[in-house]
This record gives structure tokens, sequence and C-alpha cells, in this order.
């Protein structure tokens, strides 16, 4: 295998990119996710690969300076694991070369030459102007085993302004056995990039989603918003503290000396190579005004309830009537498992109307194994929604 | 809805300035006042900020440009696609971002996106502070450069995306093309994608323009000269 740079996209692809296999990542017009090949080419040079870099739209110094100033550190020193073929060379063949087929030929046998000589084992393409100079089918032909040694890894970067169209005439050809396209939305948040694993030849998995932030030179894959609500007293604070790194509450404790929260928890994690951040509302039916304000741009929600109180589940139901007109990923999670009175799945769906498509997940806040099942099952949920 | 005035009062007046979202063509041959007619289109107004993708000067002359038309540097970014060339080295800041060369529409349109979500995030040239939501002018110096490295087609879907990004964020772009270096079909490919076309044209060294594309103003030739930085309409 051979890792992308990004462990949380290795995770997703069950544990990186086979050897051998061909690469695409595929960039929508000013989103910037230029980072996603550096990181693979990184990767790759560290773990001592060696690699041709084909940049016909740059020159080696300006390409090596402006990867570092990404990345935020040079290359790692393997001056000989890496060859290029630069804007240079591009000027030399189309000179040499005049209209014609040439230019493809003198290509190709640079590219060979090139991969015998140094023994490549990974290949980075930028392919946006191998595609203007010879089109889709030439400019493919010449980052693939025409060219390239068999066990090669041959990686891609396209600038695609066809979008959609194109990556789906690419997965149906299987041209790729990896298509990772990288986009912006405006909704559910105002802004936000994110990737899609499209396709992959290797497993049958879905199309996966995640936003992605770029923070110190890295994709860093983040879910800016996670919601947990549900009524008072099932659990939420508890649930947050024990999710979270650093999780706080504005709580007051009332004339009966118990605590409620009367603003919001949060908390944040970095789980999986995720960044995530989770709010809490109040569960008090008095706080509801606030709740369209908390629940604003969430990725996702927790719907928590105390599975040992039936009086609760009319509440739960108003609230989880709320949430599912927001159309995002939902989980329930039946809180304090280890306490008598315990309901069943059955009678906590159908006492809130949960449909069989909602996973209902029997836990104890206080265990923080049970409170990250919840998550990672509504994290899945998440990356394989449709933006 | 956010108008950019122009600063030419004979537009102003009439159509009290632009419309936010609008795409301008500014269509004219060699030797004309084309550049200095986009400087004064481009000035940011006082509270706006302006973008210049430059594939002719560098940053710095850029800049200097801006000063002598009146507008403050400190709200002006620039993507300079020239310089990075002869000095590989050099890093981007907040109000300057280079690319190797005009081929890299990756890259100019990423330096441009950051740009924007500076400008959105109050992190600009050091957080200096305009209106909200930001009004951005964005010129584009030259289309006619942009060409002569990457092929039409490829070029028109580039500012197909740019031209709708300037929409989205309620800007202004101007977009510089010579008239005289290209056929009939760029031309008019070109016009796809904007709102407005200003034309100018040169006889007996007096400069012309003219509007299309705007309600309430035809389009008859305006003869004008430049004076600090201001259009002004020879009577």
């Amino acid at each position: 295998m051979i890792s992308t740079g990004m462990y949380g996209i290795d995770d997703m692809l069950g544990g990186g990119i086979p050897k051998g296999s061909r690469v695409l990542y595929s960039l929508e017009p000013g989103v910037d996710g230029q980072l996603f090949m550096i990181s693979t080419l990184y990767e790759a040079l560290e773990k001592g690969k060696s690699c041709l870099v084909i940049i016909p739209h740059t020159t080696v110094d300006a390409f090596l300076s402006d990867i570092a100033q990404l990345r935020g550190k040079p290359l790692p020193s393997t001056e000989k694991k890496i060859v290029f073929l630069d804007s240079v060379d591009r000027e030399r063949i189309q000179r040499r070369a005049g209209k014609g087929g040439a230019a493809e030929q003198d290509w190709k046998a640079r590219i060979k030459k090139l991969c015998t000589d140094h023994n490549v084992e990974v290949i980075f393409g930028y392919f946006d102007m191998i595609y203007e100079d010879f089109g889709l089918e030439k400019g493919l032909s010449l980052l693939s085993r025409n060219c390239c040694p068999p066990e090669s890894t041959i990686i891609i970067e396209h600038l695609n302004f066809e979008q959609d169209k194109l990556l789906d005439s690419f997965a149906v050809r299987k041209s790729f056995d990896l298509i990772i396209a990288i986009k912006s939305s405006f909704s559910p948040l105002p802004h936000f990039n994110y990737f899609t694993i499209v396709y992959t030849s290797w497993s049958t998995q879905l199309r996966r989603s995640v936003p992605f932030l770029v923070k110190n030179g890295r994709i860093v894959p983040y879910i800016p918003k996670i919601v947990v609500t549900g009524p008072p007293e099932s659990g939420k604070s508890r649930f947050v503290a024990n999710a979270t790194e650093l999780g706080m509450s504005v709580d007051r404790t009332g004339l009966g000396g118990d605590v409620t929260t009367v603003a919001m928890d949060f908390g944040w994690l970095h789980w999986q190579d995720f960044d995530i951040t989770l709010y809490g509302t109040p569960g008090q039916p008095r706080f509801d005004p606030m709740l369209p304000v908390i629940l604003h741009n969430a990725m996702g929600v927790v719907l928590l309830v105390d599975a040992t109180n039936h009086e609760q589940l009319p509440r739960a139901r108003h609230l989880f009537n709320t949430i599912t007109k927001m159309h995002v990923p939902i989980v329930v999670a039946a809180n304090k498992k280890d306490l008598p009175g315990l309901m069943s799945e059955e009678e906590i769906r159908n006492g809130i109307g949960i449909t069989k498509d909602i996973p209902v997940f029997l836990i104890s806040a206080q265990q923080k194994d049970d409170v990250r099942d919840v998550l990672e099952s509504l994290v899945d949920s998440i990356t394989r929604f449709i933006y | 809805m956010y108008s950019y005035k122009t600063g030419i009062p004979q537009i102003d007046q009439v159509t009290g300035g632009f419309d936010a979202g609008t795409n301008l063509l500014l269509l004219a041959p060699s030797l004309s006042y084309a550049e200095q007619f986009a400087y004064a289109l481009t000035k940011p107004m006082p509270g706006e900020y302006t973008i210049m993708l430059s594939t002719n000067e560098r940053a710095s002359e850029v800049i200097d440009q801006f000063k002598t038309v009146g507008a403050d540097k400190h709200f002006v970014g620039v993507i300079d696609a020239i310089t990075k060339s002869s000095t590989p080295s050099v890093s981007d800041t907040e109000r300057f971002m280079f690319v190797t060369n005009p081929t890299d529409l990756t890259g100019i349109g990423i330096k441009f996106s950051h740009m924007v979500e500076m400008i959105f995030d109050g992190t600009f040239s050091g957080g200096v502070s305009g209106l909200f939501p930001p009004p951005i002018r964005f010129c584009v110096n030259s289309v006619s450069t942009l060409l002569m490295y990457r092929k039409l087609e490829v070029l028109y879907q580039f500012l197909h995306v740019m031209t709708a990004k300037l929409k989205k964020i309620e800007g202004f772009g101007i977009y510089i093309l010579n008239s005289e270096a290209f056929d009939e079909r760029t031309i008019s490919l070109i016009k796809q994608l904007m709102t407005i076309v200003i034309e100018i044209k040169v006889e007996r060294s007096d400069n012309y323009f003219r509007i299309m594309g705007v309600r309430g103003i035809n389009a008859d030739w305006h003869k004008f000269t430049i004076n600090k930085g201001q259009v002004v309409l020879a009577l």
C-alpha cells in the first residue's frame, strides 16, 4: 500500500492506495486542494519511494518553492529519489516537435527513459496542460501503463472544468482505480471545502464526502458542528464531556440542587484524523427558542434520550420531529442502559417515531467507548451524505 | 444591492453605478488608454477592496499604478503571474500572491479564493476594515495574455467560473481584452460571459469609448482623456 499522506483518508480507503493503482485528484477551480497531491508526494518520498514528477505548467524551482510554502517544510532530502519533467522540458519538446504526433512520442520516450533510469515507483502528473496539449485520450495514455512501468503507481491532479460529467465517465470506463474529487459547497455551511471519494476499484464502498481544512500544511478532515440534543436530564452534558478532549457546559444549579444546562455544552476532539466540534443544547422546553440557533449549520445530530424514563418520550418525539426537518444525518442514543427500568429499542423507536434507517444505540454516557461508538456511527453517516 | 461607482459622472448619474455581480469586458486596441481606463474602474472606493490579476506587470508596479490614481494600497491585493518566473522563491503575503506564469489557472483560482476569503473574514491586509459584506472589484489584466498561454476553450471555462464567482460574491469584474489581437469568434465567445462591454477606439490620437449593455445609456462614442486616474469626457 502507498499512503495518501492523509491518514483519515487512508483509513477510509482501507489502509491507503494499493501499489500499481492509477489515482485521480480532481480539483474544482478555485478550491484549495493542491495539498492532496503534495501530501501524497511527501509521504512517498519520506517512505523512500523513487518518484517522477511531471509539472508542465511550472519550473522545478518554482514548484519546489510553492510546495515548501504550502506544506510548511521543504521536500524530504532525497534528491536522488526524485526526477522532474517541467515546463522547460515541455517547451523543448514543443519546439522540436512542431505540429503532429512527434511531441507525444517525445513525451512518451522521456517518461519511459526517466522511469527506467531511476527505477521510478510513483509517478505524479499535473494533467491540466497535458490534457490541453494532447486531448483527453492521448493525454491519459501518456500517464498510463503505455509509458510507465507496470508496477508503478500513478497519481494525477487535474483542474476539472467538466466536473461530475468527466468523473462519472472515468468511473464507468474504469480509467482510474481511485477518484477523489475536491470541491466546495455553500450548504449546509456558509462555505466549506470537501472531498469525495467518488470511486475505488478495490472496494464497493459508497461515495463518501468529508469537509476538510488546510491546517499547518496538512489536510484535516473536519466536522465543524455536531449537535447533541434531547430532553432534560437525558445526559447531554455528560455525553459531550466524555466525547471531547476539552468540553465545557453553561449550567445553573436550581433551588433543589439539580444542575441544568441553561445555554449550551461545547467541546471539541481530534479523532481518527478528524477535527470535530460538538454543541449540546439545553433540554428544557423554555429554551426551545435557542434550538434553531444552535442547530443552524449542523452537519449531524445526536438525539439523546433517557432509556429508563417513559415520560421523556413525548419531548423526545418533539425534538426528533424538529431535527428530521433539517435533512442531516441523525443518530439516537438511548442513555442509562446500566440503570433499572430500561426500555427496549422497540419501545423507544415506537415512542419517538424513529424510522428504521436511523440507528438507535443503547449506551451509558458514563462509558467513553459507548459515546465513541455513537460518534463513529454519526461520522460515518456524515461522510456518506451527499452535499 | 450594492452599486459600484465608475467615477465617470455621466455613467454614475444615469445608472447610479453598476450593479453588484456585473462583469465588464473592456475591449480596446493596443496603444489606447485601456489600462488607465481599467485602473480608473478598478480603483477601490472608500470601504471597497480590489483584487488585480496581473499578467503584464509585477505586483509592485501594480501598486504604484494604483497609488497614482489615488487608491489606498491597503485595500488592494495583487495576484502576480510575472514575478515568480524570475524569482521562484518569492513568497505570498496577505496582499501579494504569486503564480509561476499565466498558464497556472489552478494557482490563479486558488489565490483568488484565498484573497476573497481573507477579505470576508477580516484578515486581509492586517485586518483593514471596509464595508461588510465587502464590495470587491476584480480586474484581469489581461485576458489577452491569458489567451496567449491557454487555449480559448479552456480559458472560456476558466472565465466562466470566475465570472460566476464574482456574481456569487456580488463583486464587480473588469476584464481587459485587446480588440485587434483576436478573431471575431474569440471576442464573441468572451463577450458571452459578460454583462457589459466597454469598447475603446483611437482616432487621430484621440480616445473614444462606448458602452453596450447598460439600460438608459446609448451606445454612442464618447471622446475621453485620463486625468489623475479619472476618466474625463471631452465636451
